[in-house]
């Protein structure tokens, strides 16, 4: 299984490499800018461990740690 | 000369709002689209900003994309391709200079599009700042569209953008002087060709949509739904998410062209403030303090905050009653006007105080940036009942009425969600339930029954509040499984940096969302009041009642606007009411009320009522609940031929502790009690909130679900309640 975001420390860095599967989530997760390639940060995770605070092409957007999973990285 | 039609596009929180306001000088007309309940406002430029032409602005709703994956960007897609009435002459694109990187993604989409583009571009100072190379000319020449630096809280740069707007001549959208980044978005990424007579354009949009799984909102004919059809889901998606690479390797390459680096195209320099105040608001510990003291501020506002307001708008009604009975005489016109029409009137402006109060919190809280974190904050649990975390403030405003709360959840995007948690609000026990609660346990319930150090009636109290939330809890797990089935919509939330809000947009929307209710919902509950009024006032009876017992004539059917309140206090003295019951005991199934439309209604349902322990006396009164639950109180009173609200009980207490069958036996005993309670647990008797399902729904179809489901579970609990009860023997 590859690394994916989920399992990104809080305050690391990782490299989107693909947003796998299909429909209107990773189409979405997309066009929020996880485009392959891109950087991301963990920011926080909410008190009770899930959402994400991810931060992305100078946003901060939140992701379940499910629709997280969906986005394959390498750790930096 | 026809007016130049601008539309108004920008990703949310970019200031596209404030932008709006400022041009159109506040006045706007507020739109729907058939169907959706996405808002869209339009107005004219105001002419203080020189136009030299007359210019309509169309705001559309605030979308990170085009691609109509949900409600609100395909209206934008839908109104920018011309797929609902004309498409607009020019696209007036809002975009935040601090946050190009993700922002620039819709102008590429806009560009795609073909339409003419001017670039307000907004925030500035924030970019500047941050030391972020943000030079309007540079990005006009990259984007190959006018780019106009503006400060929308300021209205600085206003008048430079209305003067390029104006001065934007048509283009053709198939122009062979395409702007050099235009030719090459369109002709990045490969798409499945497109059936004949389908523009390449329109085609890799409804290619993205079939492969998100939404291709209605995108309206396609039928040759190109089979075109679609007859395409690989594996491919279309492929091609959808190679088309979101390509446009997002353009952004960067107007990124680079106007001199940023990697690392700047990465940084949030817009954050950095908010991630202090994050470091507090979202914390384990004192994030969630904080988010239970927000959440009880909104609460105490519509529960008690409006009240005052809400006496003086019932005070306003009855005063103007008085006026009516006064010039009038009293008769049958008389009682239309004040019963009917001032009544009806008073139901509708009552909610008023209610509605604009949670509006204005919730619009200041919105625009701060700290409903995004409040939704972060719980939708753990909010998920755990398959719910977004946007739900729990239109759930928790339920508790006080249900009516704020279902407008309430415009704030929630997804439409299957949003109607998961219309159908779920109705639980929720409100406010003009606790009097029916009060009601029947001071006068069944005895307050030396205890269980521990508790009375039975305050622990029946408890129990009640607790069913109402596993019920609604319940129902929304239902919901969601069965009728709203679908995949769970993404979180995908942008946490956006806190600003100050306006207070002006917000009380613009306010008014906006309040005027809406009065003119939508209110003409409903107008209607409803009447035919109620109708149904309980005809025909009339034979004589007037004999002197010197007053029969108080008609049900009050007016909104009380604090029931809760007035009965927490009147509770306690329950107990000491036994002694003094000298009430006259006759018959008073003779007052004007049992032989209305409605009496006689209650009546033919008695049969039906009677396995869940009620007689033609409730029936009337259930009838009457319908304008409003504590309506209940009054009409049962007029039963007894007793003056009788939810403030003033006492006397109906004891006709109902007094109340004899001819066989001796107490009329209502506390099993009866317990099962007209449980039914008003779940009963949807409230005409307002299916009005106003009805208008956020669109349908009627809903309300009447709706409707249906509650009336039914309440009426198989409260037999079943009244069943279970006499078979193990208790009364």
């Amino acid at each position: 299984m590859a690394f994916n975001l989920a399992q990104l420390e809080l305050g690391a860095r990782a490299r989107v490499t693909l947003v796998g599967g299909g429909g209107s989530l990773a189409l979405r997760l997309l066009e929020m800018g996880f485009t392959p390639g891109t950087v991301v940060v963990l920011i926080k995770r909410a008190p009770f461990g899930d959402p994400l605070e991810l931060q992305v092409r100078g946003c901060h957007v939140s992701l379940r740690k499910a629709e997280a999973a969906r986005i394959e990285a390498v750790p930096l | 000369m026809t007016a130049l039609r601008v539309a108004l596009a920008g990703n949310p929180n970019v200031g596209k709002t404030s932008l709006f306001n400022e041009l159109t000088g506040a006045r706007h007309k507020v739109g729907n689209y058939a169907g959706v309940t996405v808002e869209t406002r339009a107005g004219a430029v105001v002419a203080r900003h020189g136009p030299a032409r007359p210019i309509t602005v169309l705001d559309l709703p605030g979308t990170y994309s085009l691609t109509p994956t949900a409600e609100d960007e395909a209206v934008a897609f839908r109104c920018l391709t011309g797929a609902e009435g004309q498409p607009p002459d020019v696209v007036a694109l809002v975009l935040d200079a601090a946050n190009l990187a993700r922002n620039l993604y819709l102008a590429v989409q806009l560009l795609e599009l073909g339409r003419p583009l001017v670039v307000a571009l907004n925030m500035m100072d924030v970019a500047a700042e941050a030391g972020m190379p943000v030079d309007p000319a540079a990005l006009s020449r990259a984007l190959g569209a006018p780019v106009v630096p503006t400060v929308a809280r300021t209205g600085e740069g206003i008048g430079r953008l209305v003067e390029a707007l104006g001065s934007i001549d048509h283009v053709p959208q198939d122009s062979s002087e395409r702007p050099p980044l235009r030719a090459r978005v369109l002709a990045d990424a490969a798409d499945p060709e497109a059936p004949p007579g389908t523009p390449p354009v329109r085609w890799r949009w409804l290619v993205s949509a079939a492969a998100a799984g939404s291709l209605d909102l995108a309206c396609p004919d039928a040759g190109e739904r089979a075109a679609l059809a007859a395409i690989d889901p594996a491919t279309l998606t492929a091609a959808a998410h190679a088309r979101v690479i390509a446009r997002y390797r353009e952004v960067d390459a107007v990124l680079a062209e106007i001199g940023f680096t990697a690392a700047q195209r990465e940084r949030a320099p817009a954050m950095s403030r908010s991630a202090a105040i994050d470091r507090v608001l979202t914390h384990r510990v004192w994030g969630l303090l904080i988010f239970v003291l927000v959440m009880a501020t909104i609460f105490s506002s519509i529960f008690t905050w409006a009240e005052p307001i809400m006496g003086a708008i019932e005070s306003l009604i009855g005063w103007l009653s008085e006026q009516v009975t006064a010039a009038f005489g009293s008769g049958v016109f008389t009682d239309l006007l004040t019963q009917g029409v001032l009544a009806g009137a008073g139901n509708v402006l009552v909610f008023v105080p209610q509605i604009a109060l949670l509006f204005l919190l919730l619009g200041l809280l919105e625009d701060s940036g700290y409903m995004a974190r409040a939704a972060f904050l719980v939708d753990r649990l909010m998920a755990r009942v398959g719910l977004h975390g946007r739900a729990f403030v239109p759930l928790l405003s339920g508790y006080a009425c249900a009516i704020p709360a279902i407008l309430g959840t415009r704030t929630i995007t997804d439409p299957r969600d949003r109607l998961a948690t219309i159908l779920m609000i109705p639980f929720m026990s409100c406010s003009a339930r606790l009097p029916i609660y009060v009601l029947f346990i001071s006068a069944l319930f005895p307050a030396e029954d205890r269980v521990g150090p508790f009375t039975v009636g305050s622990l029946m109290l408890v129990g009640f509040y607790a069913l109402s939330t596993a019920s609604a809890l319940a129902a929304g797990a239902i919901w969601k499984r069965t009728v709203l089935r679908g995949p769970t919509p993404p979180f995908v939330l942008e946490l956006p940096p806190y600003r100050l809000p306006r207070l002006r947009n917000t009380l613009l929307h306010v008014y906006d969302r309040t005027a809406d209710f009065v003119r939508q919902a209110g003409t409903v509950i107008l209607a409803m009041t009447i035919v109620l009024w109708v149904l309980l006032s005809f025909p009339r009876p034979p004589e007037a009642p004999a002197p010197g017992r007053a029969v108080p004539a008609a049900v009050d059917l007016q909104v009380d606007p604090a029931p809760a309140s007035d009965v927490a206090e009147d509770m306690s003295d329950g107990a000491s009411e036994h002694a003094s019951s000298d009430i006259s005991q006759e018959p008073a199934d003779d007052s004007p009320i049992v032989h209305s439309i409605g009496g006689k209604i209650g009546l033919a349902l008695e049969p039906v009522l009677a396995p869940m322990g009620q007689d033609f006396r409730m029936g009337i009164a259930i009838l009457g609940s319908f304008a409003a639950r504590e309506v209940m109180i009054s009409t049962l009173g007029l039963v007894y031929g007793i003056e009788a609200d939810d403030e003033n009980q006492t006397p109906l207490r004891e006709a109902l502790r007094e109340a004899r069958e001819p066989d001796g036996s107490r009329r209502h005993t506390p099993l009866k009690g317990l099962a007209a309670m449980i039914f008003f647990v779940y009963a949807c008797q409230c005409m307002s909130t299916l009005a106003v399902v009805r208008r956020e729904t669109r349908s009627w179809r809903w309300p009447l679900l709706m409707f249906a489901t509650m009336s039914t579970l309440a009426y198989a609990l409260a037999v079943l309640v009244y069943q279970v009860g006499r078979a193990l023997g208790y009364t």
